[in-house]
């Protein structure tokens, strides 16, 4: 790599002196300086390689890889639990669904008992109602036969009273009577 | 002083190569903008094709800068 | 210092005798600024690495965060780019990637780039090569070959395509050694000549007289100093992943030589 008459420390102290005046080519071609870096170089560059292949590399893949797996961890255990929590909705669903099933169930029952009671209550009431109706009409009856009765009376005493009045002479009673049944037949 | 000044003229002569250079460079990436115009999402996946472009076509260039130096100075 | 080339001069800061080795010839052992920006470099990733790695908890911290952010896109790559095989490669990609990094965020801040040198990053190349024809060879034996053996093109083209892919293949590491290096030179020579342009305009500046004319000038050089800076942060990580890009395409053509031709 290097030329062979630019080595020895004062021939290349010469040549610094020499290249700081200027003009003396291009620093990076002096070849007397390439042996040296290159050696240096290769020898960093082995040192290096190796710690990177054989310390730094696994290290920074097994802390790559540990935060893969925790990222994937975590993401399945939130899946997991995402899962229950979804679980435990449909069953507090389901509970919900079935509480108001029973709760209208619970109502149907209340508003048909209470509509029974309400409807045995009426039936009582009705009963009683229409025996005091039929009470009632049974003793207007009698009170009207009874009416009914005084009315012929009444009649018959008036009928002979005008009968008297325009004749002059008392009709006789079976007389009227028989006009009466003939009239009104209500006697 | 003749050798001199032939040196500097063809030093500059030689990095007259870098015009080219800077053609290739300023037309890959204006030719980038334009796609990344036209379909921004596919745009940052190419960066990496971009500058290795760049770098490539510059290559060149610093080759015709390398020999203006070299005959300059060497 | 107001030679923009000076920054990439190599300094001997401690002299070492020279020694001779088999094979190689003589190496100079002296420690130069270019070691000590590698070392640093290097003691910065593996001290970076260690307080990501040592205590890395499920829940990352800051810096946890940052190291993940770049193992987890190397990772992405190897594994879009080679396939199934590409654990096997990470570490690779990996170190050549964390490297070239550190050297270019560490070239901003020191005053001396190691990707700046032609034989870091040469070094960088070949090694990736040279990894790349042993993986090809192990893997495929001569079947190796094939990848300059186009099928999709007419039979009458592909030996002249096969051509141009095997000398496209052979200049493989020259441009990845080449892109790197230039890349870091340019960036550190433009903000040399503008941050020289601020000091000389300023001094003309001070002169009075018509030099006052300089300071609209040295304001606009801080400007685009400040500018190029951040330009260049983002080139230093641009670089190291471009590198680590090609490095997993590479790869990929030879691992997966099989099902891609």
């Amino acid at each position: 790599m290097a030329t062979p008459e630019g080595h020895g420390a004062d021939t290349a102290h010469t040549a610094t002196t020499e290249a700081e005046h200027g003009s003396g080519g291009l620093p990076q071609f002096q070849f007397q300086h390439w042996g040296g870096q290159i050696a240096w170089l290769l020898i960093l560059f082995v040192i290096l390689y190796v710690l990177i292949a054989r310390v730094f590399t696994p290290r920074m893949r097994a802390v790559i890889d540990q935060r893969a797996s925790t990222i994937s961890g975590a993401l399945e255990t939130a899946r997991q639990v995402q899962a229950e929590a979804a679980d435990q909705a449909r069953a507090a669903a389901a509970e919900v669904a079935e509480a108001r099933a029973q709760s209208q169930r619970v109502a149907a029952e209340a508003r048909a008992k209470a509509a029974a009671e309400s409807a045995e209550r009426a039936a009582v009431e009705e009963a009683k109602v229409s025996e005091q109706v039929a009470q009632a009409e049974t003793r207007i009856a009698a009170m009207r036969d009874a009416a009914m009765s005084n009315v012929g009376a009444i009649a018959g005493e008036t009928a002979a009273a005008i009968v008297e009045k325009l004749t002059g002479k008392a009709a006789s009673a079976a007389d009227i009577k028989a006009a009466l049944v003939a009239r009104g037949g209500a006697a | 002083m003749e050798v001199e000044a032939a040196k500097a003229i063809g030093a500059g002569l030689a990095t007259l190569g870098m015009i080219g250079a800077g053609i290739g460079v300023g037309t890959i990436f204006g030719q980038f903008l334009a796609g990344a115009l036209r379909n921004p999402s596919a745009a940052a996946s190419q960066i990496g094709n971009l500058f290795v472009g760049a770098a490539l076509a510059e290559a060149l260039g610093i080759l015709a800068f390398v020999l203006g130096v070299l005959i300059y100075f060497g | 210092m107001a030679d923009p080339i000076h920054q990439f001069q190599i300094v001997k800061v401690v002299d070492l005798p020279d020694v001779t080795l088999p094979l190689v010839g003589m190496v100079d052992l002296a420690i130069t600024n270019s070691h000590i920006a590698m070392t640093i470099a290097f003691a910065a990733v593996v001290l970076f690495l260690t307080l990501v790695t040592s205590n890395a908890q499920v829940v990352p911290g800051r810096l946890q965060t940052i190291g993940e952010g770049l193992f987890g896109l190397i990772d992405n790559l190897t594994d879009s780019i080679i396939g199934h095989d590409g654990r096997k490669y990470f570490p690779y990609v990996f170190t050549v990637f964390v490297m070239i990094l550190a050297m270019n965020l560490l070239g901003m801040a020191l005053t001396f780039t190691a990707t700046s040198q032609l034989a870091i990053t040469a070094t960088f190349a070949v090694v990736t090569f040279g990894l790349v024809l042993v993986i090809g060879f192990a893997k495929n034996g001569l079947g190796f070959f094939k990848l300059f053996w186009p099928t999709g093109a007419p039979l009458v083209m592909r030996p002249v395509v096969g051509l141009i892919e095997f000398f496209s293949f052979m200049l493989r590491p020259v441009t990845l050694a080449l892109r790197l290096f230039g890349n870091m030179l340019g960036g550190h020579v433009a903000l040399k000549v503008f941050a020289g342009f601020v000091v000389t305009l300023g001094a003309m500046a001070a002169g009075g007289g018509f030099g006052l004319l300089g300071i609209p000038g040295a304001a606009l050089s801080m400007t685009m100093v400040v500018g190029l800076t951040a330009l260049e942060f983002l080139v230093a990580f641009l670089q190291a992943f471009v590198f680590a890009v090609l490095t997993c395409i590479y790869l990929n053509d030879v691992v997966n030589l099989d099902h891609a031709h």
